[in-house]
């Protein structure tokens, strides 16, 4: 939110098909050193992603069960969609695995994306008096309508996304309504980018994907639906579900298009572009090959990387296994073997309105990932058949959970001892740990 | 000339006149300063809250961290959009407001206020290059002025 107006413009191109480790931090990287003045171009494509926003919640948004299986997009391609056919494996985050999926938070605000080979980023970074939300998702939008092969109808919605609406009469809906069994004579609108923003005291940054010709849209629901979702309520950012398609050009032909539409916008007159002749902007291109070694880059994409940014950043949620006066949503059922205090009797102890503390089965608050508040069945209820039986009581369980974080949890039957085995087994499944 | 001296001194010490003087930076950030320059309060303008649209969450710092002006004091998400919140000047964070992080919103309705349920986001104790730092932001008018001229 600085005053500085734009002057002498330096527009800076780093353009990279693909930035192999770097995904992220060259950005970062351009936010805080390059001249306050310069608007810079940033191209990339990453290996497979999903990207939450910075104040999301990674166990509301993935499904972590699935997306930490390692070959899990070439299990989805083949169709053996079994999450239980899986193996788990805990090395996922090494390089070069075009069938994993890496999930990374990044710095900027907004909602959750995938990204794969088949999706070009964006980004823009410029002194933050030019900043308008819409300003370069317009600049791609002209990219887009200027290419012959783009289907008719690009624009950008209400939410800072590019969208495209589709008449009823092209092939395109024919076909998906042949694959749904839907018909429906409306114009029907997808969106094909989304948006986020970083805003720092002397620069902005405003980046954006682009889904070209990626093949796995049909497995972002599974990858992007959580088991865990209907028993937590988060502070924070929730994303926003939206029909998504590819615009069915080639990554080289939408590159090239933005780079001219930057130039275009920056250069001052349109006119006086032609190709690649003397241009009155200067435009330096930045080799990923360079700055792939500055220390600080490096830094930063293991900062990205690190489990304590992607977990701990999490804003505090509450997990209820049933409905709560202040998350009185209706539960999915749960798993039948899981101890009677689970089901109760009375139906005043199911109600809604009751006292959270009163509401039967497990709460937890979670606090930047630390399990900070607990509470489980009570063995003092008058019902023999409590999650808690045997040695060990109420209060020891609460005392061996608490203060434990939750992405350092492998496997909650150790912590929750073998008589809550199936306790232990159904938060397994909705953390998306051991199955 | 002393008694015009004390008269003014008493003057700014009346009950009810906490004394307190608030100043603004450049990016929009305001603080607070007791009489004594030893404590304050630090939080957004209401000409920021309104640029920034619907907040949607907000990022304290914790008791205790010290900065130097510029550091980086927390953040605010709205419209898919992180932004950072400086610290105007030099200081210790003794409070956050942890009201915000359950109901962002207030950063909207009252961004200036610095009771208890306002949209204040720091308590800050103060030494003498945070009092440094003070002198030099713009007191309210210029920041009106300040603010008038960055409307376009």
């Amino acid at each position: 939110m600085s005053t500085k107006q734009v002057g002498d413009t330096v527009p800076l191109l780093l353009r990279r098909s693909c930035l192999s480790s770097l995904e992220f931090r060259p950005k970062h990287f351009l936010l805080q050193k390059s001249h306050p003045d310069s608007v810079i171009l940033l191209l990339y494509t990453n290996r497979p992603c999903i990207v939450i926003g910075r104040n999301q919640n990674p166990w509301v948004e993935v499904n972590l069960g699935l997306v930490n299986q390692r070959g899990i997009l070439k299990r989805l391609r083949a169709g053996s969609t079994s999450v239980a056919a899986g193996e788990r494996t805990s090395s996922v985050g090494e390089d070069n695995d075009v069938d994993d999926v890496l999930l990374v938070r990044r710095r900027s605000g907004g909602g959750t994306v995938f990204h794969d080979a088949g999706n070009v980023n964006y980004s823009v970074i410029c002194p933050p008096a030019s900043f308008d939300r819409n300003k370069h998702a317009e600049m791609v939008v002209r990219a887009l309508r200027g290419l012959r092969k783009t289907p008719h109808g690009v624009r950008v919605n209400e939410r800072h996304d590019i969208v495209l609406d589709v008449s009823p009469h092209s092939e395109a809906i024919k076909s998906h309504e042949r694959d749904t069994g839907m018909n429906s004579g409306d114009v029907r609108t997808f969106k094909i980018s989304g948006s986020a923003y970083k805003l720092t005291r002397t620069r902005s940054l405003h980046h954006g994907t682009c889904l070209l010709s990626s093949p796995h849209l049909p497995f972002l629901s599974q990858l992007l639906r959580s088991p865990a979702a209907p028993y937590i309520k988060a502070r924070g950012v929730e994303s926003v579900r939206s029909p998504v398609r590819n615009v069915g050009i080639s990554n080289a032909d939408f590159e090239d298009a933005v780079v001219a539409e930057f130039v275009t916008m920056y250069d001052g007159s349109r006119a006086e572009y032609k190709g690649n002749e003397k241009m009155k902007v200067d435009i330096e291109i930045i080799d990923a090959g360079k700055v792939e070694h500055i220390p600080e880059i490096q830094a930063g994409v293991a900062e990205l990387r690190s489990r304590d940014w992607i977990y701990a950043q999490t804003p505090q949620f509450t997990f209820s296994s049933h409905p709560t006066a202040d998350d009185p949503r209706p539960r999915p059922d749960l798993p039948a073997d899981l101890p009677s205090s689970f089901f109760p009797t009375d139906p005043e102890l199911s109600s809604a309105d009751l006292a959270d503390a009163n509401a039967p089965g497990l709460q937890m608050t979670v606090r930047h990932a630390e399990i900070t508040d607990l509470s489980i069945p009570s063995t003092e209820s008058g019902n023999s058949d409590s999650i808690i039986t045997g040695a060990v009581g109420d209060k020891s369980l609460v005392r061996s959970l608490k203060g434990l974080h939750l992405h350092h949890i492998d496997d909650w039957r150790t912590h929750l001892g073998s008589e809550n085995e199936s306790v232990g087994r159904w938060l397994n499944r909705l953390f998306g740990v051991k199955s | 000339m002393p008694t015009g001296s004390s008269t003014l001194d008493a003057a700014s010490s009346l009950p009810g006149s906490s004394g307190d003087i608030r100043k603004y930076t450049k990016d929009h950030e305001w603080v607070d300063l007791n009489a004594d320059q030893t404590a304050g309060v630090i939080g957004i303008s209401e000409y920021a809250a309104e640029e920034l649209g619907d907040v949607v969450y907000v990022e304290l710092p914790e008791v205790g961290k010290e900065l130097v002006a510029g550091d980086t004091l927390g953040a605010v998400e709205s419209v898919k959009s992180a932004a950072d919140i400086n610290s105007p000047i030099a200081c210790s964070v003794t409070a956050s407001n942890v009201v915000l992080e359950e109901k962002p919103g207030t950063i909207n309705q009252v961004p200036e206020d610095d009771s208890h349920g306002g949209g204040w986001i720091a308590k800050i104790t103060v030494s003498e290059q945070g009092r440094k730092d003070f002198a030099a932001l713009m007191d309210p008018e210029e920041y009106k002025a300040f603010t008038g001229s960055e409307e376009h």
